[in-house]
């Protein structure tokens, strides 16, 4: 079918208008013809070829009207897809970026947390003698390592 | 049955593929990395300040792997919006 229709694409739109015309001429010619004497024999093909002419004039003005149609469709879709992906463009830089800055401060406040650890609070008076007085029974650590472990899938 | 086949092939003659095809944009790859393991709390005597340590960045790895899931959230519904805005 894409064969017949390659090649029905071959046949420029003008053919179609001429054919239509050619039709209607043929039909209008036929009935001049009957009351021609000698000629009368010639009326009946041409009005025949005549309404085919035309019939077949008017589907492809009919499939010339719908293929520009659908054209015209599809260049508004491509325009439409053109604006949809620059705004997709955007849209993915735009939360790419909020994104990794916000990853950046989470990791910079816990370096920074931790750092105040180690430099502050393991200095503190109280912090030092539950340090040295109390460690951390190891079932609690093994609870938290627990909780921490989650549900591997 | 021949005029019938013929209407038919010039019916089928007239029909017309939109040959547009969208597609649905690749998603940011720092959205995509995996959430990592929360940190385990290593050795025999621990102190409370490594407790607390271990604390420290298991709530912010939480929080970096909620940042990526909610950007993960909003980047699909905004593309999905743009996506199916083209009709």
């Amino acid at each position: 079918m894409s064969q017949l229709i390659w090649m029905i694409n071959l046949i420029p739109d003008i053919f179609w208008t001429l054919l239509l015309w050619a039709g209607v001429l043929s039909v209008i010619a036929s009935y001049l013809l009957g009351k021609i004497p000698f000629v009368s024999q010639y009326k009946i093909p041409l009005r025949v070829g005549g309404v085919v002419a035309v019939l077949i004039g008017v589907y492809f003005y009919g499939v010339i009207a719908n293929e520009e149609k659908w054209q015209a469709r599809i260049r508004e879709l491509e325009e439409q897809v053109k604006v949809a992906e620059a705004k997709s463009a955007d849209t993915n830089t735009v939360i790419k970026t909020e994104v990794v800055e916000k990853v950046k401060v989470i990791k910079e406040r816990a370096k920074t947390q931790i750092e105040y650890v180690d430099r502050e609070i393991v200095k503190n008076n109280e912090v030092i003698k539950y340090v040295e007085n109390c460690p951390v029974p190891k079932v609690i650590i093994d609870q938290i390592n627990e909780a921490a472990k989650g549900v591997k899938q | 049955m021949k005029h019938v086949a013929l209407v038919l092939v010039l019916a089928l003659a007239a029909c017309t593929n939109v040959p547009i095809k969208q597609k649905f944009p690749e998603a940011i790859p720092e959205l995509k990395e995996k959430c990592p393991d929360l940190k385990q709390i290593e050795g025999d005597k621990v102190a409370i300040t490594d407790l607390l340590k271990s604390v420290i960045t298991n709530y912010n790895m939480y929080y970096e792997c909620s940042l990526k899931n909610d950007g993960w959230n909003r980047w699909y519904d905004e593309q999905r919006k743009i996506y199916e805005s083209v009709k």
